[in-house]
């Protein structure tokens, strides 16, 4: 039976989203399979990584009782030679886990930016999603567009700033120089989060400069973006290595103005889309899959492909895009390497159960390894000798 | 090793002790076999929590009241033994603190042995007297459903066929026994055209008992199939009591299926029977099986019926045939049976599609006997769906011919050639696994070690296109 390590929690703002997702959408249906042994690793908030297997179980975290939990528990240490082994100390003895592949649920920074994979690329074990370089790049909405762009794959007219620029310019300078290159409204996001922390939309100069500080607070690169015209916003989940699988493209539904903000999307359940016939995901309601024209059903998901391949994501991802619905035309806006709950609602409706999920998710990881084992990373030199 | 020790002394304990009860419904047998063969008490409540009844109150109360009684006393023993001399006093003391646990569940059950002696039985003889009377003044018509299975089903397409046109009142739900008779006679006001009461047979003599009460002018016997093992001997103990219904009903009101083969052998010749092909003349034909619902056409020399009813399964042509013949019987003319069949509707846990998500879910949860497993299996078989995944824990109450059933059961799923088989784990399962094995099944088998997580997640397993059949599940009780 193989050993999976389900990474979850983690020093970012979503943290408990992180935990959602590892136990309900991850931990769970591996679990239902009965083919592999699921080994909780929570890294709480204070940046200590810790392994029980009680850290299973959601209503650990829901009764508010996790840190007097941990406080009774050491901290796990971790072994990243032949392998990834956990070693922790049970109430007699210290004790080993030997990784066979690990699941990172975490979102955010310091996880789906490329830094844990760093980490397990450093180990040679097998993981499950985007791996170091695609993640990095993806979690990075400025460089996520430049990238596009220079694929010839459209996006909206952005600029960026570093919190550096703050030296050499007011807050009210950047907003002014904004304001003389880009239409309003606009979109102010920090450049790598999820969960849409942190963005606003603003119509106005005042606005823009809180806007630009509140970025600021969450990150050193803020996105500044104009607002696609007669939007039509959608997202595409998809699986794979070489060949991606498209799920369907789902659209969050909103009133004219409101945009899917952390709170429509984890604490009000959606409720701003009133009344319609839709499902709740733990994303908040949304159309899947979603009622477009046939034709633009298909640009939006060659599109979401193209995106999936130019980026070299792998494993499962998802494509955010945004779709001027008068001109037909759509617009690449970001990529989320680890979606929420892995959108298993999507994939669900597509014919693809959480379980099956998972268990395709796995096998790609260890496809992925494999041909990563295949190519050649030492060869021996006689370089030291001249020395 | 320390768990099941630990849970003998755990403040839980007296309520563990009376949710046994109240889950075993104060069958005192069933609950001493269970409190006999369990070893950790903290795995006992699972499934469901205790229901606070007055009587759960009260038996609850009491064993709290009489465990602290009891540690109270064995501590004044040691402390007696201690400090005043008192001879024996910490060897007393401790028996007495040690024992509590161990001496009170069965305690309790003399304790309701004497309340049963001196209250209940009275009660339930006066109870039945009323109801007897009750029924013997009631001149309408009297159905009687009994059988292994079936007998709720059954009860219910007559109350919705026939209360088109006539006043028609039934046992609710699946209340079965004399105390649910007796309640039942106590609401008849006496302009009801037919009464349907259902017989829930589970001990000997059951049926002729209920018979003498309710004193049926007509009765159905849905099938004949292995259940409540542990107070029948054998089958044919079982089909002596369903049989003894002839004493009460002339043999032309009694209506048999046909297609229960347990059954068959006991069939008399004067019965009339039904089954998916004939029943009281009317012959059976164009049938179509699909997910939302059954169709048949029934033809009786010129009588043309074309009925079109939300059930599923072809197990339910038969019956669902019969209660439109009796209709007809009864005076119901050709569309209002046809109506009334329309109107009829999965009852909730047997044979019940719903969508989820995508896929199709048919809840068959409350079936409990082979039969019944059959019938599912061969709708899994018939329906056409992109993955197939059967779920079952088997079937409880099976007595000696518990490994042959099972082992017969794996045989049908693998023959059902369902993508995924699920088996809760249990005394059946090995059983059901040779089955599958010996049947060459080719799909993937999951053994589930914890039932009540595994359907709390069920919705992460299926995805659109799927077909999930669960059939059967067990109480704690049984685990």
């Amino acid at each position: 039976m193989k050993t999976v390590l389900v990474i979850f929690g983690g020093q970012s703002t979503e943290h408990d989203i992180s935990i959602i997702t590892a136990i309900n959408s991850i931990i769970k249906p591996l679990e239902m399979t009965k083919k592999f042994s699921v080994v909780p690793l929570y890294i709480a908030k204070n940046g200590n990584w810790y392994y029980h297997p009680r850290l299973k179980d959601l209503s650990l975290f829901r009764s508010g009782q996790v840190d007097k939990f941990l406080s009774k528990i050491e901290p796990v240490k971790i072994g990243l030679s032949q392998g990834l082994n956990i070693f922790y100390r049970n109430k007699i003895k210290n004790q080993k886990i030997k990784v066979d592949l690990v699941f990172p649920a975490l979102h955010g920074t310091k996880g789906e930016d490329g830094a844990l994979m760093g980490l397990l690329e450093m180990a040679n074990v097998a993981y499950v999603g985007c791996d170091m370089p695609a993640s990095a790049v993806a979690m990075n909405k400025v460089l996520s567009k430049q990238l596009a762009q220079v694929n010839q794959i459209d996006t909206s007219e952005f600029m960026w700033f570093k919190k550096a620029d703050l030296e050499d310019q007011s807050l009210e300078k950047i907003a002014q120089k904004v304001k003389s290159k880009l239409k309003f409204p606009l979109f102010v996001k920090p450049a790598h989060l999820g969960s849409s922390i942190g963005i606003s939309r603003v119509k106005e100069l005042p606005d823009l400069i809180n806007a630009i500080e509140l970025a600021f607070y969450y990150d050193d690169l803020v996105l500044i973006e104009e607002e696609v015209p007669n939007l039509i916003e959608v997202t595409l989940p998809i699986i794979g290595n070489q060949k991606p699988q498209p799920a369907y493209l789902e659209r969050p539904l909103l009133k004219a103005g409101d945009f899917f903000d952390f709170k429509t999307k984890y604490l009000s359940g959606g409720k701003k889309s009133g009344g319609q016939k839709t499902d709740q995901t733990s994303q908040g309601y949304s159309e899947v899959p979603a009622k477009l024209d046939k034709k633009l059903y298909k640009q939006a998901e060659d599109l979401g492909v193209k995106v999936y391949k130019i980026f070299s994501l792998s494993g499962i991802a998802r494509v955010d895009m945004l779709i001027d619905a008068k001109l037909q035309k759509v617009y690449f806006n970001e990529i989320n390497p680890l979606p929420g709950s892995l959108y298993a609602h999507n994939f669900q409706k597509f014919g693809i159960s959480n379980v099956d999920l998972v268990i395709q998710l796995i096998d790609l990881a260890f496809d992925k390894f494999q041909d990563n084992q295949a190519v050649q990373k030492v060869f021996s030199t006689n370089y030291l000798t001249q020395f | 090793m320390f768990k099941p020790l630990t849970s003998l002394y755990s403040y839980k304990f007296p309520k563990v002790i009376t949710y046994m009860l109240q889950v075993s419904e104060y069958d005192l047998w069933n609950y001493l076999k269970w409190l006999n063969r369990t070893r950790d008490f903290s795995q006992i409540i699972k499934r469901k929590q205790l229901v606070y009844t007055s009587k759960s109150k009260l038996i609850y109360g009491f064993l709290a009241v009489v465990f602290i009684l009891q540690i109270l006393f064995g501590l004044t023993l040691i402390y007696l033994g201690l400090f005043q001399h008192l001879s024996g006093g910490i060897y007393f003391g401790l028996a007495t603190l040690i024992s509590y646990p161990i001496i009170w569940p069965y305690l309790i059950v003399v304790g309701l042995l004497v309340v049963k002696i001196l209250i209940i039985n009275p009660q339930t003889i006066n109870n039945n007297l009323l109801a007897k009377k009750k029924f013997q003044e009631f001149s309408g018509i009297k159905i009687a459903v009994l059988g292994s299975y079936g007998k709720t089903t059954m009860k219910e397409l007559l109350l919705t066929v026939l209360s088109a046109a006539k006043n028609v009142e039934a046992t609710p739900g699946n209340q079965n026994v004399a105390a649910a008779h007796y309640n039942f006679s106590q609401l008849i006001k006496g302009d009801e055209d037919i009464l349907i009461i259902e017989y829930g047979e589970g001990r000997k003599k059951d049926i002729a008992k209920f018979a003498q009460i309710t004193q049926p002018t007509h009765a159905i016997i849905t099938g004949l199939a292995p259940v409540h093992q542990d107070h029948y001997k054998n089958l044919a103990q079982q089909a002596d009591d369903l049989i003894s219904i002839t004493n009460f009903v002339s043999n032309d009101h009694i209506f048999a299926n046909l297609e229960s083969i347990e059954l068959k052998p006991y069939i008399s010749n004067t019965f009339k029977t039904y089954n998916r092909e004939r029943v009281m003349g009317w012959k059976i034909s164009d049938i179509k099986s699909q997910i939302n619902g059954l169709s048949f056409k029934m033809t009786k020399k010129d009588q043309i019926l074309k009925l079109k009813s939300p059930l599923i399964g072809r197990h339910l042509i038969g019956p669902l045939a019969l209660v439109a013949a009796l209709a007809d019987y009864f005076g119901l003319d050709q569309k209002t049976i046809e109506s009334a069949a329309s109107q009829t509707k999965p009852f909730e846990h047997r044979m019940e599609p719903y969508e989820l998500n995508g896929a199709m879910i048919v809840d068959d949860t409350y079936n409990g006997n082979i039969e019944g497993i059959k019938a599912g299996l061969d709708l899994l078989k018939e329906l056409k769906f992109k993955r197939k995944i059967y779920v079952t824990p088997g079937l409880v109450d099976q007595g000696q011919k518990s490994h042959e059933i099972h082992f017969l059961i794996g045989q049908l799923i693998a023959k059902a050639k369902p993508d995924r088989v699920v088996l809760m784990n249990n005394s059946t399962t090995s059983s059901i696994q040779a089955g599958l094995i010996n049947e060459a099944f080719k799909g993937e088998l999951i053994i589930e070690n914890e039932p009540l997580r595994f359907y709390q997640n069920l919705n992460l397993m299926f995805a659109k296109g799927d077909l999930v059949l669960l059939q059967n599940d067990w109480p704690d009780n049984y685990y």
